[in-house]
């Protein structure tokens, strides 16, 4: 509660719903565990659940909350995809690259994604497993350029080695700042601030005092 | 609950029996063990003794506040005033209904006070009126209050000295059939609000403006109320920040009571309104969650195993939970028996697996637990969280996380067919049709732990129940065929009398004629016998 003159500047908090597509076995849960807890497969995982996490990120001096939903990716609840993905600022697309199927899968989401939510969402395209390369299905050259085609961008990671993850997601979170700007931009500022918290992304200006009593310590 | 039903039940015990003053007459568990002269006797005094202390400590509490807030509230006052026609009105509906207090409230001194320290601007006058309500009421009260009602004198003075302070209570948000519950949560915001000072009666002012803005938008459509409750919070929200300068966690924290103490006062005029079909969903529902009694975890792939004690404790837990979603009245106390239950299926599926639940769990196992418990009036309360939950919560929270699977889930049990349970269409409708139960199905698929006894048994059931059936079968053919048999020799008869009944005339009036033909030669007997040898050799 005390000085605070300076921190008015980046003093701006974010918070972000993100969800996380894919078939059934691509790794959507390592990843997300890999990510929030830096562990795979550990028999000391002390987390319930990994269906919905949290992260904190400082980019820049802007404070991000991350959520992330986990879904359902078995056949059968596809039909529910609009329930999770409503209001979403990102997607996470995650294939498998020694399963075929599973990038078709991703094709799938992608136009769903885009005919529903428009260009409001950012895309991410992640083929997991890159430590299994040698028993790869699918080729990086024509996942790239899909990718490009839909204007999402395209990831590669393995959650066992712990590979791509940390870009994967800053990056996601960049991107996402950028569009909440613009949006805001878009609409006017200041006064229609409230306008947009409305049922949607919350996008919350800081008060000086907290930035040093909150603490923003949890790095990205 | 428990408390509750603990303190109502009656222990009779030998020594309870009788007065517990000696006086040899037998005493009543609801008059405190007192036989009736005794009873009255003794809540008489406690409730004279109470009422002194209480009035001292709120006259005493309501000086200080005067003192505190004369400066600020001079708007307050002019408000309580231009209202006193709805303070008259109100006095004449609590008259009525007096009886209907009961045992809520403990901490009566305290609560009291609390209430008595609400009313920011006291006037004399108005005491004294009050001084006479109580009176009044106090006679009624004896009147009409049910012995059963009047579990200790402490408690039922405390209720009724809530009324009186209710009753001149000068604003008109105030509902006049404020139930206790309502009363309780009043209590706890204002308490909590005093913490905020100054932004706290902003936001108190702001509560009752709207809950008087809402009291005349009851014609509104459902979507406008939830559009007003929803501009509600957003406006309360940024006021505090914007104008006050309160930080997000306070502000947060603020919006859950504000949450708390509006939802409150409007839940039954906006759940489950009689304007939407609400309930008729809520019964569509149900009746297809029935329908869908032979369910198993196996068909939904639920990746828990019931067979775990702990586990099944889990599930009964995270069923009692989600059942219980439907007592609540705040939006946010219904989303937390949500979370509560989706944690009991997380520690299902971990005390299974060993390993952090994934959506690709939890969500079939969460279909499973809304099929298995049924829980009432599900749409209503989806509908209600969506519409009057305030929506930073429900949106991005965790909280949130939870709902949107309980929608999910209730979407998938609504859209569910063969396919989405990996069964042939013709075994989905003969299940749903309640031809068979794939539980008879699988008996044969035991799991290894089960005794022998209990497998040989279940075979022998298996076998009965299909020699029964074969005898079943037997006995209908059997029936059947006598049937037939009679039917066979009844059609015969009918026939045979049918025939009887077209023909006989005919037949008679012949042969009668051949006769007369005869009987006119009269000379037969002389004739010649005929010469027919000559004839058949011809």
């Amino acid at each position: 509660m005390a000085t605070g003159a300076g921190a008015a500047a980046g003093g701006r908090s974010f918070s972000f719903k993100v969800v996380l597509l894919g078939e059934g076995c691509v790794g959507k849960t390592s990843l997300v565990l890999r990510y929030c807890e830096n562990k795979f497969n550990d028999k000391h995982i002390t987390t319930l659940q990994a269906s919905f996490l949290t992260k904190k990120l400082n980019i820049g001096g802007k404070r991000v909350n991350l959520a992330i939903w986990d879904t359902a990716g078995q056949e059968r609840f596809h039909a529910l995809g609009p329930i999770y993905y409503r209001d979403s600022n990102g997607a996470i697309l995650v294939y498998d690259i020694t399963d075929e199927d599973s990038f078709q899968k991703v094709k799938n989401w992608v136009k769903e994604l885009r005919k529903m939510l428009g260009n409001e969402i950012c895309l991410c395209i992640v083929g997991n497993k890159i430590d299994l390369e040698k028993e790869r299905h699918v080729s990086v050259q024509e996942a790239e350029m899909y990718a490009e085609s839909v204007g999402a961008k395209h990831y590669h990671t393995s959650a066992k080695q712990n590979k791509g993850i940390e870009e994967l997601f800053l990056d996601l979170c960049k991107r996402m700042i950028e569009t909440a700007q613009v949006d805001e931009r878009a609409r006017g500022n200041g006064s229609s601030q409230s306008g947009i918290a409305r049922r949607g992304v919350q996008i919350i200006d800081d008060e000086p005092q907290v930035q040093s009593s909150g603490g923003c310590c949890s790095s990205g | 609950m428990n408390l509750k039903s603990e303190r109502r039940g009656i222990h009779v015990d030998q020594s309870e029996l009788l007065c517990k003053k000696g006086c040899g007459y037998y005493g009543n568990p609801a008059w405190q063990g007192f036989c009736s002269k005794c009873w009255r006797e003794e809540y008489h005094k406690a409730r004279q003794k109470q009422i002194q202390e209480d009035w001292e400590l709120a006259e005493r509490l309501q000086r200080e506040e005067e003192e505190a807030y004369a400066s600020s509230q001079s708007t307050q006052g002019a408000q309580s005033l231009t209202f006193s026609k709805f303070e008259e009105k109100k006095t004449n509906e609590k008259t009525r209904k007096v009886t209907t207090v009961k045992k809520f409230f403990t901490a009566s001194s305290r609560a009291g006070a609390k209430k008595a320290a609400e009313e920011k601007t006291p006037k004399q006058g108005q005491l004294g009126r009050e001084r006479n309500a109580d009176n009044i009421l106090r006679d009624l009260k004896e009147i009409f209050t049910p012995s059963w009602e009047l579990s200790s004198p402490s408690e039922a003075l405390a209720g009724k000295l809530k009324e009186i302070q209710e009753a001149k209570a000068p604003s008109p948000s105030i509902h006049r059939q404020a139930s206790i519950e309502t009363d309780r949560v009043s209590k706890e915001f204002i308490e909590f609000i005093r913490t905020y000072q100054k932004p706290g009666q902003d936001i108190y002012k702001q509560c009752k403006l709207f809950l008087d803005t809402m009291s005349h938008k009851r014609d509104l459509s459902i979507e406008e109320q939830s559009e007003c409750a929803q501009d509600f919070y957003q406006n309360v929200a940024d006021r505090l920040q914007t104008r006050w300068k309160v930080p997000p966690e306070k502000v947060e924290k603020a919006m859950d009571e504000v949450e708390k103490y509006i939802m409150t006062r409007q839940y039954k005029y906006v759940f489950c309104p009689e304007t939407t079909d609400d309930e008729k969903k809520d019964l569509a529902v149900q009746k297809r969650i029935r329908a869908l009694h032979w369910v198993t975890p196996q068909m939904l792939c639920v990746p828990v195993s019931e067979e775990i004690p702990e586990v099944s404790d889990m599930v009964v837990k995270a069923i009692t939970d989600i059942i219980e979603m439907d007592s609540k009245r705040v939006p946010r106390d219904k989303l937390a028996c949500i979370t509560k239950c989706s944690k009991h299926i997380f520690n299902a599926i971990k005390i299974t697996k060993n390993e952090p639940a994934s959506a690709d769990d939890f969500l079939p196992t969460l279909i499973y637990i809304v099929l298995k418990g049924n829980p009432p009036r599900l749409q209503s309360n989806i509908q209600y969280i969506t519409r009057f939950c305030n929506p930073s919560r429900l949106m991005t929270g965790e909280d949130g996380y939870y709902f949107t699977n309980l929608c999910c889930a209730v979407a998938f049990i609504e859209k569910l067919d063969a396919q989405s349970l990996n069964l042939s269409q013709e075994d989905f409708d003969r299940f749903m049709t309640g031809q068979t139960s794939p539980k008879k199905q699988e008996s044969d698929s035991f799991s290894p732990d089960v005794c022998l006894g209990v497998k040989q048994m279940c075979k022998s059931l298996d076998l009965l129940s299909q020699l029964n059936e074969r005898q079943e079968r037997i006995v209908s053919e059997a029936k059947k065929l006598e049937k037939d048999l009679i039917d066979w020799t009844d059609g015969i008869t009918k026939e045979v009398e049918d025939i009887v009944e077209k023909y006989p005339l005919e037949i008679k009036p012949k042969s009668q004629a051949l006769a007369a033909i005869d009987s006119e030669n009269v000379e037969n007997d002389k004739l010649p016998p005929p010469l027919q040898p000559q004839v058949y050799a011809g």
